[in-house]
Parts: C-alpha cells; structure tokens; sequence
C-alpha cells in the first residue's frame, strides 16, 4: 500500500505539495488529477524515491519508504511509466525490456518470460525486434508501460500515459491498466483527461496548488461537487441552457409555458467537478 | 524591410540568450586569436625558443666561439650538456635536436679552405620543420665564421701559412704553384676590393663551398624506434580517438537525462554508484577498444613496430582511465547533450594545442610550453609515443602514466561529486 502522510515539500518559496495525505490499495486504480502546477510530478516523484519529502512521510507496504534514490531495496516494488517515452530508441522493444529486466534482478528464464509477457502485453509481440526508433508512437506509448511492469511490481505509478495517442492507442492502454487492476495491482494514474478518469479510476484525488482539494470516488465526487446539471431546450429556432437538479420538474414547467420541440439533459461530470475546484482561471 | 530586421534582430537576440552559442561565437573565436597570437609571437621574436642539445667533443677555442655565436643568434636556445644525456632528451621529445661539434670542427672552422667544418646533427623524426630551421641557423653561424675569417688578415694570413706549408710539401706542378699564389694573395683580397672600390658588393666567401657540412641523422640510428611516419600519425590518431570517446560519453548522461531514461534508471533498484561505474566502464571499454583497434591497424597495416608491447598496454590502458575521467568531468559541466557536446569540444580543442596535439611543443613560447603540463594530451601522446617509437624504459613510463592516472581519478571525483541527478 502507497500511503502519504501529511507530506509537504517546497521549491524555493513555492509550496509544491501542502500537507497531502491519501492511500492506495490494492487493486486500485487510483487517479491523481490536478492543472498544471498543481504538484502531481512532485507527488509522483515523492513515491518513487526521486524527492525527499521536506515535512509528513511517504511508505510503501506499511513500512517507512527510505527517501533515498540510491537506496534500491523498496524499488522492486514499484515501476514507473514517465509522462516523457523513456526508452532506448536505437535498440529494439524486447532489448529494451530485457535491459531494464535486468536492472531488476531478472535473470534465465525468468527474464525471458517476462520479456515475451510484457510483449505481449503491450500487442508488440510481432515488432520486438524491431528498433523503437521506427514504432508509432502508440507502440511507443504501449512499450514505456510495458517496461514500468517488465519486473511485475506491486504499486505501478502512470504519468499521463496516453499524451499523443491516437484514440485506438488509448483505447488499448485503458484497457492494459484494466487488465494491471484485475490482476490486484495498485495503479496511480495522472492526466489531464477527465473522461479517462471518470472511466478508469476507483478513486480520485484533485489536487491544486499543492493541497488536495477531495478524494472519493468518481460518482461521490460529483454527487458532492458536480452541481446541478444542464437542461438544453430548443423551442422553435431558439436554444436555451437551464441548471438544474430536478431535469423532468424543470422540463415540465418549461412545457407549461411553450411547447418544447428537443431537450437534452447533461448531467454534471467529472471536468465539472474539476473546474468547480480549481476554477475557470488559465494556469501556466 | 522591418520584418527582415525584426525577425534578424530576434535571432541575434537568441543566440545572445544561449550562453553556449554565444561561447562559440565570441568566447572561443576570442579564445583562438590568443592562443595563436601568443604562439606566433614567439615566433616573430625568432626561433630562440627551440632548445637545441649541443655537445662539444671538440673543445677548442673556435668550437667554443661557434657556441657563443649559436648561443646569440635568434632562433635557438642552446643547452650545452654530454652527449648521452643529448641523446635521452630527444628520445623523450624534450628537445628536438642534438647537435655534435666532433673533434677537428674547431680546426675546420678556422681553416676552411682545405676541410668543411662538420657537424652532426641528431633529429626527432617527428620535427623536421624545428630541424630546417635549425640547420638554417647553423648554416648562418658558419658563415658568419667565415666572412669574419675572410676580413681578418691576421687570421687568413695564419690559415694560409699553415696552408702553404703543406702544398709546399706536395711535388711541384703548375697548379701547386698558382695555388701558393693564390693564397699568398688571399690575405689581400678584401683590401684590393676595398680599392676596387666595390666594398660590400662582393662577398667575401664567393668561390667557396658551403661553409659547414651537416650531417643529419635521426635518434632511431641508434636505438630502435618507429619504422614509418605512421608510428606518430597513429599515437595522434589514437589521442584523438580518446578526446571524441569522452566528450561522447559526457553527452550520454545529458541524454539519458533529456530522453527520460535517467528517471527510469534512478527508479531501477540501483545505487547511483552502480550507475557511475557502468557509465565509466564503457567509456574506458570503448576507448580502450578504439585506441587498441587503431594502433592494430597500424601494426599490421602500416607497418608500425611499438618498441615495448607490455608498456603499450600500459599506456593504452592509463589514457583510458584519464579520458574516461575528463568525460564525467564534463558530463557535470554539461547539462544539455548541446552544452556537454560543446564545451567538451571547446576544451579539448585548446587543451590539444597546449598539449602539443596539433602544432609541434617546440614552436610554442616557453611559458606556453609549460602551460602544456597541464593538458593531458601532452601526456597521453607523451606515454603512447614512448610505448611506440621513443623507446621509453618502464621507468620513463612511469611519470606520463602517473599523471595520466592522477588525471583520470581527479576528474572521476570531481565529476562524480557533482553530477546531477535530478531528472529535469
């Protein structure tokens, strides 16, 4: 279990992360959601050892999480796709899971069978010799979470995975996140897209500025946080937009005054419980 | 108009803005236009600052006079020592070349009508330039000797004697007799041009030889040495294999760190000095290869006969550990693949010239010369030359290899220290 524990940390006078606490469990795809700047990196970083947390403690499976990078023994239970393709593009997909199955202590027969699973995983089976330098980047993307996984870690942490995929690329990566999940492991997952969130994620943290903003489930966050939804009328050759919490009262009054030709209910999602935390206002 | 100006102004503001750019484009270019102007002043003052060994096995007075004469003429720095000691400072690339005064120069010198005065003249083969301009100023010491003799009655008159005491011995014949006038009239010579009233317009040696015979030699005559021009071509060629190993090394951490890989490998259950012993490993293992790669080519190709085998190795092995040093030195100074490229070049390429790697030691200013201690191409090529072709014992392998090593572990250090770690 990722556990933070009132963890703060700061760069200079910015406050990259204030006072974050949540939990992951097993089984878990949990979704760590926040604008830019908001401290989701510096959270990531934190878990996997990169950052030291300034106040509050970062563990892993119920024991003190040691801070330091070059320390390697809790690091064999966790693996990391960074939000950036870090691969070797001048050898092949399967050498590249065979170097960093190596890093992990994989050895024989052992190595090799992970390298044919995550292959497989990943639907590049038939290109793993291939260099990376020549993959799409949907395979590219598929391969940099193919070897977050290549030593089978508990606890796999996803910055953003799916950036510049095309839509069956990102399709195919939900659906290995699933398959991490069925098979009980713990998933954080950071984007930007909150349709992905709302398919994806067991749980949500929103984050900004640092802080957390609330952490729940997806249907609880927009039942506390989500507002009313929107009823779009169309009378005639005008359209109007009515909030609302009771869509059939509403639309029964509007038909009592004039005829209603087409409506459409939008109920409040996750993007809306978003922008009602963080606000409309641009980040940089 | 305005959008052409508008849109140079803003590239010259870029290239301004980015600190290694503007290196290339002021810093070094100013960098260069120092380094060779330095250098060429030195050699706008004359050749002063090429040292040249002289032995005198002759020891007379003219042979002693000749000395004095090398010693004020601009262009060489005469050191008078014994003969081997000579010999070991060209083998090591201490100085160019030796000369010999052998017994009977300074007899010749003075009477140079019957007998050439003769000197020996031993060469690194890799300074033939320094040797021509050597030989330029020997030969212009010896004619300055016999332009002195010729307006010295008293001298002339004295070799003449001594001259005609022995034609006088020979059988009498007509071309005996012309030859006594003759030298009874040499004495003469420059006050009857005098009363021609031609002065300078002649010279006073016209008619005679060369004033100095100049037999060069090569140190190898007399030790083994290299077979070919390409026993230095190679250990060059081997230097530079070692400068483009390192600063492509230095590159590589930059571009682990750029491609996000870094991050991977800091999250792989290593030590951060895992990661430094494999980054070095294979800069010393290419390297190595490399260097190793092109002087077998050299044996086998072109002919190249290292003199010690073992020491080979032994300076292939320690100019290995010195570059692959240099090259995390610099993968700190460089936080781009851009910076770590550039300021690697733009060190090396000084450091090279300092240490000898492009223009030969000797042409340099003293001062610059012992600035070239501090280049570890000088040491490097030191060691591989000495390995090669100069014949070097263990013992004089040994302070090249030490510097080299001392070099490689700094610079590890250093570097190791300071390397960041952090992946943005």
């Amino acid at each position: 279990m990722l556990v933070f524990d009132h963890v703060s940390k700061s760069f200079g006078d910015l406050r990259a992360v204030d006072d974050l606490s949540f939990e992951v469990e097993a089984g878990e795809v949990f979704g760590l959601l926040g604008p830019n700047g908001a401290g989701k990196t510096t959270a990531i970083n934190m878990a996997v050892g990169l950052l030291e947390p300034d106040e509050g403690v970062v563990r892993f499976a119920d024991e003190a999480f040691d801070r330091d990078p070059r320390d390697a023994e809790n690091r064999r239970s966790l693996g990391l796709a960074p939000q950036s393709i870090a691969l070797y593009e001048q050898i092949g997909g399967a050498d590249n899971l065979r170097f960093f199955g190596r890093l992990h202590g994989l050895r024989g027969t052992d190595l090799e069978e992970r390298v044919v699973a995550c292959l497989d995983f990943a639907d590049l089976t038939d290109v793993g010799k291939k260099v990376v330098s020549k993959y799409s980047g949907g395979m590219k993307r598929r391969l940099n979470l193919a070897v977050a996984i290549i030593h089978d870690p508990e606890l796999v942490l996803l910055d953003e995975p799916t950036v510049g995929v095309d839509p069956q690329s990102r399709n195919a990566i939900f659906e290995r996140v699933e398959q991490l999940r069925d098979a009980g492991k713990e998933v954080v997952y950071t984007t930007h897209y909150m349709e992905e969130a709302q398919r994806l994620c067991d749980r949500v943290a929103i984050i900004d500025r640092g802080r957390l903003m609330a952490l729940d489930t997806v249907p609880a966050l927009i039942e506390a946080h989500g507002g009313p939804g929107n009823l779009v009328v169309r009378t005639g050759d005008s359209e109007s937009r009515h909030e609302t919490t009771d869509p059939l009262g509403t639309l029964a009054e509007l038909q009592a005054r004039q005829a209603v030709d087409h409506f459409q209910y939008l109920p409040p999602d996750l993007e809306t419980v978003f922008l009602n935390l963080t606000g409309r206002a641009l980040r940089d | 108009m305005n959008k052409i100006v508008a849109m140079a102004a803003k590239d010259i503001h870029i290239l301004f803005r980015d600190k290694l750019g503007f290196f290339f484009t002021v810093f070094f270019p100013l960098m260069m236009a120092i380094f060779f102007g330095a250098m060429f002043a030195g050699l706008s003052r004359g050749p002063a600052n090429i040292p040249i060994a002289l032995v005198d096995q002759d020891r007379t007075s003219a042979s002693e006079r000749f000395i004095e004469r090398l010693g004020q003429a601009s262009g060489l720095a005469v050191e008078q020592i014994p003969r081997e000691e000579a010999l070991e400072q060209v083998r090591r690339g201490r100085t160019a070349v030796m000369v010999t005064l052998t017994p009977g120069f300074g007899a010749a010198l003075d009477n140079p009508f019957v007998t050439t005065p003769e000197v020996e003249m031993t060469v690194d083969p890799t300074q033939f330039a320094v040797a021509g301009m050597v030989r330029g100023v020997l030969l212009e010491a010896a004619g300055a000797e016999l332009q002195d003799l010729m307006s010295d009655p008293a001298r002339l008159g004295a070799a003449n004697s001594q001259n005609s005491l022995f034609f006088e011995s020979l059988p009498p014949s007509d071309a005996r007799d012309q030859m006594l006038t003759f030298l009874d009239l040499s004495p003469r010579v420059s006050s009857l041009i005098d009363e021609m009233g031609l002065g300078a317009a002649t010279g006073g040696n016209q008619g005679f030889g060369p004033p100095l015979e100049i037999e060069q030699t090569e140190v190898q005559a007399e030790r083994p040495g290299p077979t070919n021009s390409y026993a230095t071509s190679f250990a060059q060629a081997m230097l530079w294999t070692l400068i483009g190993g390192s600063v492509s090394f230095s590159m590589s951490i930059a571009i682990e760190r750029s491609r996000g890989t870094l991050m991977r490998l800091l999250v792989a259950p290593i030590t951060a000095r895992h990661l430094l012993a494999a980054k070095g490993l294979a800069c010393l293992g290419a390297t190595l290869f490399t260097s190793t790669a092109l002087i077998t080519l050299g044996i086998t190709v072109f002919d190249v006969r290292p003199t010690s085998y073992p020491l080979l190795a032994l300076a292939l092995l320690c100019g290995s550990i010195c570059f692959c040093g240099i090259m995390m030195a610099l993968s700190v100074i460089g936080g781009t693949e851009q910076a770590a490229a550039g300021i690697g070049w733009g060190l090396s390429l000084p450091l090279s010239m300092l240490g000898g790697g492009m223009v030969p030691l000797f042409l340099m200013p003293e001062w610059m010369q012992t600035l070239g201690n501090i280049s570890p191409m000088k040491w490097t090529l030191m060691a591989y030359e000495g390995a090669i072709w100069r014949g070097f014992t263990l013992n004089e392998m040994l302070l090249p290899c030490a510097v080299l090593v001392a070099i490689g572990v700094l610079a590890f250090t250093l570097g190791a220290r300071n390397l960041r770690w952090d992946t943005g």
